[in-house]
C-alpha cells in the first residue's frame, strides 16, 4: 500500500504549491507501523466526508489535504478534506502521516 | 447535573451575550462558562461558534484559547482573556496582544468598532494541532499553528499575520470579496495591506522605512527566505534551493493563470494578490510619510464600497475615484493613487493613457515632496499640474461626445437595418 499526502492553500500556500507531496509505501515500514497506518487507513475512508455543517464557506487561509491510497496496483481511493472541514478519522490519519 | 444543563440551555443567546458584557468579572466568567460548558455538551462548534459570533456589543473583547496540539476548537482551554492575567504561554500572550493592536489600530485609525464595525468579540486560537504550518480565519475565529520546527516556526510572531487574518474577517463584513480569481487576490491583497499598515502604525514607521513583508518571523532561522511575501518587491522574499522562488507578479504582464481550485489556490489568490500589494506599496511612497494616513484611508473607503464580485479594474477605479473624493481631483493623493496603478500594468478608466504616464510622473515627482516638507518648486507642479488636470478634462469631453456620436449612429443603423 502506497499513502501519499498532498497540501495545498493556506497562508504560505505559494510554498505549498513547490513542496512536493509527502509518499510513504507500507511495504517499506517495520510491521506494527504498516499495521497502524492500515487500520488508520480504513478508519479515514469508513469516517467519510467531513460532516456538513462544519463547512463554514467562509474559511481563509484554510489548507486542504489530498491523501491517496493504492493498494498494490489494485485501487485507489483518493480522500480530499479541510482544516475547516475534517472527520476525526481523517484528522488522526493526517497527523500520523505528519509526525512518520 | 441533568438539571443543571437543563438551565444551561434554556438560557438564550442574546441574555449570555448581555451578561458577558457586565461589569462584574465574576457574572462575565460564569456566563462564559456557561456558554462554553452548553457548546461542549451538544459537542456542536457551530452552536459555539453561533454564540459568540453573533455577539456583537463586546467592543472587540479578547479571548485567546489553547488547542493543546489539539485540532478540536470546542476542545481548546481558555488561556487568557481581558479579565485574568497575562498568560506565561508566549503564543496566548503574542497572539492576544496582536489581536489587540489590530483592534486599536481598527478602532483608532479607521474608527471602525471591531471587525464587524459592531464590537464583535475577538477570539484566538493558538497551539492548533502537531507541527501545523499554517494560521488561518475560520470564518468565525482566527486559529495559529505552532510551525513545524523544520520550515516554519510559530504563526503567532508576525503582527502583521495577525492583522491580515483578522482583516479577511473586515473584507467578509464589508466587500465580501469571492475568494477566487482576481476577486479572491484582492481579497488577499487587502490582508496584506492591513496586515503591513498596522505593523508599521504600531512601530511608527514611514513607508520608506518599512520592511513590507508579510511573514517575516514565521520561517526557522535555517530557511532561506525574507517572508511569505513581500509587497514592496512581490516576486523576490524568497529564491532557495527547497521551495524555489516566489512565483508572485509585480505586475499585469506576469498574472498567473491557475486553476480554481483548491489545488490551483483558487486561481492563485495568494500569488496574483503581488500586484494590487504593489500598487498600495506605490501608492504608500508616492504620498510618501505613514502608510495609515491617506493611503489607508484611500483603500479602506474602496474596500467598503467594493462588492463581492469586484476585479482588479474595478478596484482601481474606486481608489482613483475615492481618492478625488477624499483629496479633491488632481490632488497629489490622487495622482499617486493613478501613477501605481499605472505602474503595475493597470489603466485607471476615463483617463487617458498618455495624460495618465504624464499625470503619474508628476504625481510620483511631486507627492513626496509635500510630506517630507520640502515644497520647493511646488507652485511651477502645480501649474504643471493645473495644466494636464486641463489636458484631461477636454480628452474626457472628447471621448464623451466621440461615444454619444457612436451610440446615435449604431441606433441609426439598428433603425435602419
Ligand atoms: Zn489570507
Amino acid at each position: 500500500m502506497k499513502v501519499t499526502l498532498e497540501k495545498h492553500g493556506g497562508l504560505a500556500a505559494a510554498i505549498q504549491l513547490r513542496l512536493p507531496p509527502k509518499e510513504l509505501d507500507s511495504a517499506a515500514l517495520p510491521a506494527n507501523d504498516a499495521a497502524e497506518l492500515a487500520g488508520l487507513v480504513a478508519e479515514a475512508v469508513s469516517a467519510g466526508p467531513a460532516a456538513e455543517e462544519d463547512r463554514p464557506g467562509r474559511a481563509r487561509d484554510a489548507m486542504s489535504y489530498t491523501i491517496t491510497v493504492e493498494e498494490d496496483g489494485r485501487s485507489t481511493t483518493v480522500l480530499t478534506q479541510s482544516d475547516t472541514a475534517m472527520s476525526p478519522g481523517f484528522a488522526a490519519l493526517l497527523r500520523w502521516l505528519e509526525t512518520h | 447535573m441533568s438539571r443543571t444543563r437543563r438551565v444551561n440551555c434554556i438560557i438564550p443567546p442574546h441574555l449570555l451575550d448581555k451578561l458577558l458584557d457586565s461589569e462584574h468579572t465574576g457574572v462575565r466568567k460564569a456566563a462564559l462558562d456557561t456558554m462554553l460548558t452548553t457548546a461542549r455538551l451538544r459537542g456542536e462548534r457551530g452552536l459555539r461558534a453561533s454564540f459568540v459570533g453573533a455577539a456583537s456589543a463586546g467592543n472587540g473583547r479578547r479571548t485567546v484559547f489553547d488547542c493543546q496540539q489539539g485540532r478540536l476548537l470546542p476542545t481548546a482551554t481558555l488561556a487568557q482573556s481581558e479579565d485574568g492575567a497575562a498568560s506565561t504561554d508566549e503564543s496566548v500572550r503574542r497572539a492576544f496582544d496582536g489581536l489587540g493592536t489590530t483592534r486599536d489600530f481598527y478602532r483608532t485609525v479607521l474608527q471602525r468598532n471591531s471587525v464587524d464595525d459592531r464590537g464583535m468579540r475577538l477570539d484566538g486560537y493558538v497551539h492548533f494541532d502537531v507541527k501545523f504550518n499554517n494560521a488561518f480565519w475560520d470564518g468565525r475565529q482566527m486559529v495559529f499553528g505552532d510551525g513545524d520546527g523544520t520550515l516554519f516556526t510559530d504563526f503567532t510572531r508576525s503582527l502583521d499575520v495577525i492583522a491580515h487574518e483578522l482583516t479577511h474577517a473586515v473584507t467578509e463584513f464589508t466587500a465580501g470579496l469571492a475568494y477566487h480569481g482576481q476577486s479572491g487576490a484582492l481579497n488577499e491583497s487587502m490582508s496584506d495591506v492591513f496586515g503591513s499598515v498596522v505593523k508599521q502604525w504600531s512601530l511608527n514607521q514611514s513607508a520608506e522605512v518599512a520592511d513590507w513583508l508579510i511573514g517575516a518571523e514565521v520561517f526557522t532561522p535555517e530557511i532561506d527566505a525574507d517572508a511569505l511575501r513581500s509587497m514592496k518587491a512581490p516576486g523576490h522574499a524568497y529564491d532557495n534551493e527547497l521551495f524555489g522562488k516566489d512565483p508572485q507578479p509585480d505586475h499585469m504582464s506576469h498574472f498567473a493563470h491557475l486553476p480554481d481550485n483548491e489545488r490551483g489556490d483558487f486561481g492563485g489568490v495568494h500569488i496574483n494578490s503581488g500586484i494590487p500589494n504593489k500598487a498600495f506599496y506605490l501608492t504608500a511612497t508616492n504620498i510618501g510619510g505613514s502608510s495609515w494616513g491617506a493611503p489607508a484611508l484611500i483603500w479602506y473607503e474602496s474596500l467598503k464600497a467594493s462588492s463581492i464580485d469586484t476585479q482588479f479594474q474595478g478596484f482601481a477605479d474606486t481608489t482613483h475615484q475615492k481618492a478625488e473624493e477624499l483629496y479633491g481631483a488632481g490632488s497629489n493623493e490622487q495622482l499617486a493613487v493613478l501613477a501605481a496603478w499605472q505602474e503595475v500594468g493597470i489603466q485607471v478608466s476615463g483617463v487617458p493613457a498618455g495624460v495618465a504616464r504624464d499625470l503619474g510622473r508628476a504625481g510620483r515627482n511631486g507627492a513626496p515632496g509635500r510630506t517630507a516638507g520640502q515644497d520647493t518648486g511646488g507652485a511651477a507642479r502645480d501649474d504643471g499640474l493645473t495644466a494636464l488636470n486641463r489636458q484631461i478634462d477636454a480628452l474626457a469631453s472628447q471621448v464623451a461626445s466621440l461615444s454619444k456620436a457612436m451610440t446615435a449612429m449604431q441606433r441609426e443603423h439598428v433603425t435602419r437595418g
